[in-house]
């Protein structure tokens, strides 16, 4: 089992010079502090106009910080938007491949279409075609990187043969994966070789049938890049503290926040009819989870919250349903102190993580 | 936290429609013909217009819709509506701005039972291939001329109608008192076309709607659907968060 961060920057108002700065410098020092821990990637969104939600609009300039002030931690761009209106392809491609260069090889790229009216509206993509899009960059994405000189006439985009620079610093390429929350794109990523990065908070039961099909269906792949990525990452909150009641009252807390703010996005579906997004995505499980932002009632089964032994408790199930690797969401709208977010990190890794490391006493004694 | 609305309705109570009681008995309407827009709006101009209890949509949208009832408990009837995008806790809400219906007995029955702010005038609904048309007068002004153009077809499972939240007062606790009720229709769909949403006409002052300009066109939709006015489930206290106001005043319905 692998251990993540994983980032959407929410920054409440009032948003003053000051405090957008602080938010950052907090999330910096998180990264530096769990890469000295030993987790394993670091993840940025990219999101556009979400107030409060996301202020993670140039995630490669932030992980372009991870990367400079640690060693080890992976960094993860993800997901970058496959919409024309968004990124141009190639400037994904070279984005993507000098922030592998800075990163020394640690660089993994998720690909994703935009789930929001707010974001598709504001740049004016049409909802219709943003599978397609997103396709049509994730095959090219690869030989992009890969090949000397590249062209491409495609449906939504084309270039006469250039050579992209620079290229990626890891060979053949990053590993590329693709956001997972609406039913059914664990299929689009096991068909592509990609690697499945939950973003939904489903319970056990529809996680497992998810990663039963990715399972199957990657068997058989026909790979976008030059290798598949079989992996499976799914999204928790962490809060870990000695007391369980106090770890709990806190996750919990993280975790309303987060819904709440979420559930008021304006999901594609509730004002755009398209065929492209007949799923509502993760807004429905949210939606009966945030009840209000200091709602008490029972959360999604399997949060990563409480003392060690339930944290663990709940590891192990996911590490049981095949999971590989769990991002962890450590606060929304700064509900949880600086302070209390590096103890709480600083506790997981002492008390969790060993638990899970290949090859550990540990691990084994636990086992 | 999200943003709030400011608008505190019980300063004009008078001015909202008043129910005799929450024991409204659901209508079914089938076959109903629904041209529905949604367009974006500069924020600044929906200030005021939202309850403290909700939260804006972000960005700020309204609902256009004319609606052609071809069977109700009191006859035919045409009725356009504009409703502004919001939330009431998390869920997304269309709060009722202002309402025109085609008869006088519509007109009444849906103030009286729903809340709805609905005056009557004259609201036309016309179909054709090229486009559906949405019209709407009073006193011999027209305050609506709106359009889908090029309509497609599309499946209903592609259409999301969201809930509505109207004003009114009405008695609880063995008082009168202004409060928000939520009137959440069940749709089935038998036809689904989408198309562009033109407005020729809008005066937002006869709709209630405050400084409302219309800025950027989402979509437009029109549906053949059999839906309802239902039972009211739910009553929020206008000025608390919904998600610390709301009273459930019955069960759901036995198919929920």
């Amino acid at each position: 089992m692998k251990f993540g961060l994983f980032y959407e920057i929410s920054i409440p108002r009032p948003w003053t010079p000051e405090k957008e700065r602080t938010v950052y410098n907090n999330c910096l020092e998180q990264v530096k502090l769990a890469d000295e821990l030993g987790f394993d990637h670091v993840w940025a969104v990219e999101h556009h106009f979400l107030e409060e939600y996301s202020h993670c609009s140039a995630p490669e300039l932030f992980l372009t910080a991870c990367a400079v002030l640690t060693k080890n931690i992976q960094v993860g761009h993800g997901i970058v938007v496959c919409v024309p209106e968004f990124n141009h392809p190639i400037k994904i491609a070279e984005r993507t491949a000098t922030l592998d260069i800075l990163s020394g090889g640690r660089l993994h790229v998720g690909t994703g279409r935009s789930a929001t009216w707010t974001e598709l509206g504001g740049f004016r993509a049409n909802p219709d075609t943003t599978k397609k899009s997103w396709d049509e960059f994730v095959r090219c994405l690869p030989k992009m990187w890969m090949q000397e000189t590249f062209s491409y006439q495609g449906e939504f985009w084309s270039m006469p043969e250039r050579t992209i620079l620079p290229k990626p610093y890891q060979k053949p390429h990053p590993p590329m994966w693709v956001a997972v929350t609406s039913p059914g794109t664990e299929i689009d990523a096991a068909d592509r070789g990609l690697g499945s990065l939950g973003l939904s908070f489903a319970g056990f039961d529809e996680q497992e049938k998810k990663i039963k099909e990715y399972r199957r269906r990657i068997k058989s792949c026909e790979p976008v890049g030059a290798f598949v990525n079989e992996q499976v990452a799914t999204t928790n909150f962490l809060f870990c503290h000695e007391d369980e009641k106090t770890g709990v009252e806190m996750g919990k807390r993280l975790g309303n926040t987060f819904n709440y703010l979420a559930t008021q996005l304006i999901s594609t579906r509730e004002v755009f009819s398209s065929p492209s997004y007949q799923s509502l995505g993760l807004l429905p499980a949210l939606r009966r989870a945030a009840t209000g932002p200091d709602a008490n009632e029972q959360q999604t089964e399997g949060m990563a919250y409480g003392d060690p032994a339930r944290i663990i408790r709940a590891v192990k199930k996911w590490e049981s349903l095949g999971v590989d690797c769990i991002n962890f969401i450590l606060n929304a709208n700064e509900v949880v102190p600086q302070d209390q977010v590096m103890a709480s990190l600083r506790l997981f890794a002492k008390e969790v993580m060993p638990v899970f490391a290949k090859g550990s006493a540990a691990k084994v004694a636990a086992e | 936290m999200p943003l709030y609305g400011t608008l505190d309705i019980t300063q004009n109570a008078k001015a909202l429609p008043t129910l005799a009681n929450l024991d409204t008995e659901a209508w079914t309407l089938p076959k109903a013909e629904m041209l529905q827009l949604l367009i974006e709006v500069p924020r600044s101009t929906t200030d005021g217009l939202l309850p403290k209890a909700m939260h804006p949509a972000l960005p700020s949208y309204v609902i256009l819709a004319v609606t052609k009832y071809s069977e109700s408990p009191v006859g035919p009837f045409n009725l356009a509506v504009l409703r502004l995008g919001s939330r009431a806790g998390a869920h997304p809400r269309g709060f009722l701005l202002g309402a025109i219906a085609s008869t006088e007995a519509a007109a009444k029955e849906l103030r009286g039972r729903w809340g709805i702010p609905v005056e009557a005038g004259e609201v036309k609904f016309l179909c054709r291939h090229d486009r559906v048309m949405g019209t709407v007068s009073r006193g011999g002004k027209t305050i609506l001329d709106c359009a889908l153009i090029d309509p497609q077809p599309v499946a209903g499972t592609d259409v999301q109608y969201i809930n509505w939240v109207t004003a009114a007062n009405a008695p609880l606790d063995g008082q009168t008192q202004p409060m928000l009720i939520q009137v959440d229709p069940k749709y089935t769909f038998y036809k689904a076309e989408r198309g562009k949403p033109q407005v020729n006409a809008f005066d937002a002052a006869a709709w209630n709607a405050g400084a409302i300009t219309l800025a950027d066109p989402i979509v437009g939709t029109c549906c053949t659907v059999d839906t309802d006015l239902p039972r009211i489930r739910f009553v929020m206290d206008p000025l608390k968060p919904v998600f610390q106001g709301t009273r459930r005043i019955r069960e759901s319905r036995a198919d929920e």
